[in-house]
Order: C-alpha cells, then sequence, then structure tokens
C-alpha cells in the first residue's frame, strides 16, 4: 500500500521536474525574444561588469570569455555577411509552442542581398525524434524590394506555397549577382557614350536604347531579362529588338535584317560587354 | 509437556522464539519508520517542486500580461545583469548563425582557414548537413570534409576551388541538395507508398539511377509496371530520362496510364507523382 503512495508521489515529482524544465526553457526564451539591447547597450554591459568585478580574479576569467565568445560570433557573422552579400538587417523570432519534443518558432527577417531587398515571415517547427532534430518550414511569406518582375513574382510564389526558405535564398543570391552585374554594366555604357545610349526605364530597368543622333528615328534596343524559373535556376537572356525609319532600311536591309542573330552570335564568342560595346560602336559611325 | 517437568531445551526454544519474534518485530518498526521518513520526503519534494512550478507559471502569465499591454519592452531591461546583457548578446548571435544555416551556409573562421557547412533541404524540410574545413593561408586547400565519396567534389574544386571559393561552394550546393532532393523522395515512397511498390527500390548510391516495380490496379486487377528513372543532370532532383513498361500481357488500356505516369515522373517529384495517380485511380 505505501509503496503505491510513493510510486504515485514519484511520478507526480518526475512530472513536475519535467513541467518545471519546460517552463523554465519557456521564460528564458521569452526573456531573450521580447528584449533587445543595442550595441552601446551592450558597450555600457561590457563597462559596467568591468567595474563590478575590479579584483575578483575569478570573475574576470568569466568575463574574458563571454568577451571571447561575443568577439568570436561577432567575426563568424561578418564574414558570413560579406561573403554571401546577405546582410540581415533584422531578425526577431517567437516560440509559440514548446513541449518536450516539439518547439514551433515564429521568425521575421528582414535584409538585403546586394541591392535587392526582402522582408519574410515564416514558422520553423522542430522535432526530436529518434534519427535526431528535424527542421521543417511553414507559413513562409516573403516581400521583395523591387517586385515588379512577373518572373521573379511567380518564383517568390512558388517558393512560398513550397516553404522553400533553402532555395529561395540561393536563388536570391544568382539572381542579385546577375542584378547587380547588369546595372553595373548599363551605367558603364551610359557614361562612355552618354550621346548614343539612354536608359528610359533607368538603370534598374532591363534595357538600354541606342540612338543615333544622326539618324533619328533609328533605334536599337538592347533587352536584358534575368530569368528564374521555379526551382530558382537564373538564366540571363539578351536580345536586340531594331527600330529603323523606311529609307534607312531600303538601304540596309540585309545588315538591319540580321542584327539580331549577330548579337546573339557575338554573345556567346566575346560575352555581354563586348558584344554590347561592338554594337554600340558600329551603331556610332552609322551615317 | 510433562506435568511439572520443564526441560532446559524448551525453555531455549521458547527464548529463541520470544528473541526471533522481537528481532523481527523491531526490523518491521525501523522499516516503517524509513518508509513514513521515505513518504515524508516525498511529499516535502512534491510540495518544493509544486511551489517552484506555480512561481514560474506566475513569472510566465506576467510576462504574458506585459506583452499584450505593450507598454514598453515586455520583459523589465533593468532585470537585466551586465553578465545577463552579454549572454543575451551572445543568444541573439547564435540565432543570427543559426538563420545563415537555413539559408544553405554556415562557416566558422578558425586559425588556419574557413571551415564551411553546407545545408541541404527539400522544400521545406532540412536534410543533412556537410562540412568543409578549408586552409587558405597560401591557396586553398581542403584540409577535410564531410561530402559522401559519390559526389565528384575533386573535379569540382580543380575548377573552381582556387578561382572563386564562392562558386565552388555554389556548385557544390547544388549537387549535394539535388543528391539530398533524389534521397528525400526516394525515402518518401518507400515510406508512404510501400503497400503499392514491390519488392525493392534499387538504386545506386548518388540516387541518380532508380529501377522498382509498382502495382497499378485496373478494373479490380492489378498489373506490375516497372519503371527507370534515369537523373542525368547532377544538380537537378528530377529525372532526365523516364522508362515506364508494362508486361507483354497486359491490356492496351494501361499503355497509356503507363505514358502518363511517365509523363508524371519527369515533371514532378516521386512520392508527389505518386500521391497524384494513387488519389486520381
Amino acid at each position: 500500500m505505501d509503496s503505491n503512495i510513493c510510486e504515485v508521489y514519484e511520478d507526480e515529482i518526475q512530472s513536475l521536474e519535467e513541467e518545471i524544465k519546460l517552463l523554465a526553457g519557456k521564460y528564458e526564451d521569452s526573456q531573450q525574444e521580447s528584449t533587445f539591447f543595442s550595441d552601446e547597450e551592450i558597450l555600457m554591459s561590457i563597462k559596467s561588469f568591468q567595474r563590478e568585478l575590479r579584483g575578483e580574479s575569478e570573475g574576470y576569467e568569466s568575463l574574458s570569455d563571454l568577451k571571447a565568445q561575443l568577439e568570436s560570433l561577432e567575426t563568424d557573422l561578418s564574414f558570413l555577411m560579406k561573403f554571401t552579400g546577405i546582410q540581415f538587417t533584422s531578425h526577431s523570432k517567437k516560440t509559440l509552442e514548446k513541449t518536450r519534443n516539439r518547439t514551433v518558432r515564429k521568425h521575421r527577417l528582414s535584409g538585403n542581398c546586394r541591392s535587392l531587398s526582402f522582408q519574410l515571415e515564416f514558422q520553423l517547427l522542430e522535432m526530436q525524434n529518434k534519427a535526431g532534430v528535424s527542421a521543417v518550414i511553414t507559413d513562409l511569406s516573403i516581400i521583395m524590394e523591387p517586385g515588379g518582375d512577373s518572373d521573379l513574382s511567380k518564383f517568390v510564389s512558388s517558393t512560398e506555397e513550397r516553404g522553400s526558405l533553402l532555395t529561395f535564398f540561393r536563388s536570391l543570391s544568382s539572381y542579385a549577382e546577375w542584378y547587380e552585374h547588369r546595372r553595373c554594366t548599363f551605367l558603364h555604357f551610359k557614361n562612355k557614350y552618354p550621346d548614343t545610349v539612354t536608359l528610359p526605364e533607368g538603370l534598374l530597368g532591363d534595357y538600354i536604347l541606342l540612338r543615333n543622333p544622326k539618324a533619328s528615328g533609328f533605334e536599337l534596343m538592347i533587352v536584358w531579362k534575368i530569368h528564374i524559373n521555379e526551382e530558382g535556376r537564373t538564366t540571363p537572356v539578351l536580345d536586340l529588338l531594331t527600330k529603323v525609319p523606311e529609307q534607312v532600311l531600303e538601304q540596309k536591309m540585309a545588315t538591319i535584317e540580321n542584327a539580331p542573330t549577330h548579337f546573339r552570335s557575338m554573345l556567346l564568342l566575346c560575352g555581354i560587354e563586348a558584344a554590347i560595346e561592338n554594337l554600340v560602336k558600329v551603331f556610332g559611325l552609322e551615317r | 509437556m510433562e506435568e511439572g517437568k520443564v526441560y532446559a531445551s524448551d525453555v531455549f526454544a521458547h527464548l529463541e522464539m520470544l528473541e526471533m519474534r522481537d528481532h523481527e518485530a523491531a526490523l518491521k518498526e525501523e522499516e516503517e519508520l524509513l518508509q513514513e521518513e521515505k513518504l515524508a520526503r516525498l511529499k516535502a519534494r512534491v510540495k518544493e517542486l509544486r511551489l517552484q512550478r506555480d512561481e514560474l507559471r506566475a513569472k510566465l502569465d506576467l510576462q504574458e500580461k506585459r506583452q499584450l499591454e505593450k507598454e514598453g519592452p515586455a520583459s523589465d531591461p533593468a532585470q537585466f545583469s551586465p553578465r545577463a546583457v552579454l549572454q543575451w548578446k551572445i543568444k541573439s548571435l547564435q540565432a543570427m548563425l543559426q538563420v545563415f544555416y537555413l539559408t544553405g551556409i554556415g562557416a566558422k573562421l578558425t586559425r588556419r582557414g574557413v571551415c564551411f557547412c553546407i545545408s541541404t533541404a527539400y522544400e521545406g524540410t532540412y536534410l543533412g548537413s556537410y562540412y568543409l574545413d578549408l586552409l587558405t593561408k597560401s591557396e586553398v586547400k581542403i584540409y577535410r570534409h564531410s561530402v559522401p565519396a559519390f559526389i565528384p567534389l575533386k573535379q569540382i574544386a580543380e575548377q573552381y576551388l582556387q578561382t572563386d571559393i564562392r562558386r565552388f561552394l555554389s556548385v557544390l550546393s547544388d549537387q549535394l541538395n539535388a543528391y539530398a532532393g533524389r534521397r528525400y523522395q526516394a525515402d518518401q515512397l518507400q515510406e508512404h507508398f510501400s503497400d503499392q511498390i514491390k519488392g525493392t527500390l534499387q538504386r545506386n548510391s548518388l540516387y541518380n539511377l532508380l529501377v522498382f516495380n509498382y502495382n497499378v490496379s485496373s478494373k479490380s486487377k492489378t498489373f506490375p509496371f516497372n519503371v527507370r528513372l534515369l537523373y542525368g543532370d547532377l544538380c537537378c532532383s528530377l529525372p532526365t530520362e523516364v522508362i515506364v513498361s508494362c508486361r507483354l500481357d497486359a491490356p492496351a488500356s494501361l499503355t497509356e496510364t503507363a505514358a502518363a505516369h511517365s509523363d508524371l515522373f519527369r515533371r514532378m517529384p516521386l512520392h508527389k507523382a505518386f500521391r497524384s495517380f494513387s488519389s486520381t485511380g
């Protein structure tokens, strides 16, 4: 009889200990997630910690340990941001559910990848099972700036549907690289040939116009689109469109008809900059 | 016993019995005392823990209330000692590094270079991660790594490691993610559709060649289909070549089904393709 009562007490003790562990964890998480300290406040804390110690050698060890840990984490983080081109400007999370085997946290993240900015929200479900810890993303929502491009928005929607956070970032990296490359190339040509090259949609648009100041009405449009498919594969697609007035067309029919094909071959042979350079030079010499 | 006669042995036996009874009684008393003490201890511990638990619950409730009121920070910053502030910052940086892991890459600077960690995922499910310990003192060298042998690490390194580390990691990540994705599809197939699969799934270690048999039912009869999937593009988790075949004695209508399935396998991940023709019948 007594042993039964003992068992009952022991069971309750075990369940209370588990519950306490869980509650303490929740409290710590909540403390962590609902506070924010700026960099100045961190520095002030280090100073006041140093003042508090003042001679207690034991304390100094733990302070220098903490400082070392802080420094190492900051160096790693800044390396990663420089290496990947992804800068996170803000990150907050909130623990929605926490049981012995299951944790659900909601994350809010914003930042930029080179010149493209994003804002995301997602839920991360972490489960403890025999094989270890598994992580699954749900409820992914992404806002991109600039977001006008239809290819990009289709990609973003498909990513949101599938919860493919990893694919999103990997594709974003390569898309942003191309985006930046295109912007720099357009800028380069605008500066080098200010009379011939115009950017009707600005540096962030996807085409440039070549206008011959002498032959009015004769225009060449170099279109540079950055395609991104549903799996996130990024490919640049360039093409040449011609706008030719009647008189010029009669004279130079063959050359003009073949221009787009020649342009595409040049792209394959000597790359984007050389192909555009060639086109601009030839165009500028036209009478 | 004979009247009047008392035997010494009887007396001894009697005394022994009394001693034993006494001893047993003493033991029993001791045991009972110990039990009582144990019970008392357990009871006290339960009380202590209950108190602790209730205090924690109250703390959490207060926290929640403050969060709902939204007046100022939910946690009183004054509660944080300088040490606690530093620990807050450390945890916050660790959380940021965990986010980077979710984007596919992690890194830790070492004395001799960098140790990269490539994480893989299939859609929203994170799969394994692989590390590469690089030396960057003079030329870049791979010191050690956990990339499986069937991934052509050496070729990728020869092409990109010295000139463009980012590209090297990106190409490697493409291959690792595609491999992890193919493996995940095969695992999901075996986990959720094992009743339809006949026999075992034959595959190579790179999971880019899969051959298996599965049952297709038509007019209450089941027919075995054989499918051979070849994933020619190692950076892709969809097959480049699909051959679905049925037995020669199978009805003609099934050739249409085979073609339809073949198309599905080409366009969709394995387990989703199975789900789609399981539901349409």
